[in-house]
């Protein structure tokens, strides 16, 4: 099954969830504690993250949707995006990249 | 008819506001002291009953997770459970937010200042260009908490004229929403929140970050181009927009000073800035 990459709020993982990119927790630009990308996550990892305060994770899940499901999803994504931009000059080159770059990220 | 609003008026209204946390001031002078303390901090958090206890309530959080069977009640143990940047970061935030509660500021408000301090302290993490300057993320954040904070004023003291305002800025049009700021008050938003930092005692980078950054001129200081460049991408990523219509314009030449290159790895930068906000968004609600 294909996957998906999505960013989530420490609150909102959970053990069994499988890292979609290194998860690594510094104080003062030191790391303090790190699990590597594919890893799945343990009830002991939950407990160590917390205790270091961790604040977020990239989690890869299943990504169940139909190929169709997909295009109208990026199709909405667009539209929004859209929305956001709709008062924004688009010629301008750093507008231009900023504009590709979240489309690529809402398409994750 | 349309206001002037003086400096000395925007002062006189300040002095009507909650008191400023100065716990937010003395923590970020410390930043810049090489002759800081542990212990110095410490003092200063314990100067505040309600911030000790917010401080002990995280590092109870994280304590529960390990061995410990105690809750904490001392702040050196909790300093070595939640680490000082941690602590740092925490002061300032839940003392930003407990005035802002006193202020009433409203909900929508509250996230897109935490937004954008998430984004700026993310920011301010990037590796700068050569030769631009370190900036502290404890002062990206305040920044970031604090760019909008002539809004409150406004809001707060000329409800009228703000609540025209906004529905012009909602209208498409030429004007910029700084122009009709200037229509309506006589003065914008920056300008009142640059007479609000300077009144009380911010560090001149951060009002200068008040200040400019809907006019990011580099010469002005990397934290300017981070503090614009983190409410553009807020406002792209469509989070807390403070009831504003979006408007995405982003200078480059900020997006250069702020670090930002379009060859990293933006997915991560992007995620990283929604799940930390929406992590501090609920951790601001579990404490109203």
């Amino acid at each position: 099954m294909p996957t998906r990459i999505r960013y989530l709020p420490i609150e909102d993982v959970a053990a069994g969830m499988v890292l979609g990119a290194p998860l690594v927790i510094a104080e003062q630009g030191v790391t303090t504690f790190t699990l590597p990308a594919g890893h799945e996550l343990t009830d002991s990892n939950m407990a160590q993250i917390a205790q270091r305060n961790g604040e977020w994770a990239c989690i890869e899940e299943d990504d169940p949707r139909r190929d169709d499901e997909r295009a109208a999803d990026l199709v909405a994504t667009q539209a929004h995006l859209d929305n956001l931009f709709a008062q924004t000059d688009r010629s301008q080159p750093a507008n231009a990249a900023l504009y590709a770059a979240l489309l690529r990220y809402r398409s994750l | 008819m349309p206001l002037r609003l003086s400096e000395d008026e925007i002062i006189a209204g300040a002095s009507l506001l909650p008191a400023f946390p100065k716990v937010v001031t003395d923590i970020l002078a410390t930043i810049d002291d090489d002759n800081a303390t542990v212990s110095g901090l410490i003092e200063l958090v314990e100067s505040d009953p309600v911030l000790t206890a917010r401080v002990f309530s995280l590092a109870n959080s994280a304590a529960k997770s390990g061995n410990w069977r105690k809750g904490l009640r001392d702040m050196h143990v909790a300093i070595s459970m939640i680490g000082m940047s941690r602590l740092r970061q925490i002061a300032i935030s839940v003392s930003l937010a407990d005035f802002g509660r006193e202020t009433r500021v409203t909900r929508d408000f509250w996230d897109h200042s935490v937004a954008v301090g998430v984004a700026a302290q993310e920011l301010a993490r990037l590796r700068p260009l050569p030769d631009s300057s370190l900036v502290s993320a404890d002062y990206a954040l305040v920044a970031g908490l604090l760019h909008d904070i002539g809004f409150l004023w406004m809001a707060r003291f000329y409800p009228l004229e703000y609540q025209m305002a906004r529905q012009a800025m909602a209208q498409p049009g030429g004007e910029s929403n700084i122009e009709i700021e200037r229509r309506y008050f006589g003065i914008d938003h920056c300008q009142v929140g640059r007479i609000l930092a300077i009144g009380w005692g911010l560090p001149s980078s951060i009002i200068e970050a008040i200040s400019s950054h809907h006019r990011p001129n580099p010469a002005l200081g990397r934290l300017v181009a981070i503090t614009h460049v983190a409410e553009i991408l807020v406002a792209a990523l469509g989070m807390g927009m403070n009831g504003h219509t979006p408007f995405v314009s982003l200078s480059d030449a900020a997006r250069v000073a702020a670090g930002l290159d379009w060859k990293d790895d933006l997915n991560s930068l992007f995620g990283r800035i929604e799940a930390r906000s929406n992590h501090f968004g609920r951790i601001f609600l579990s404490m109203a």
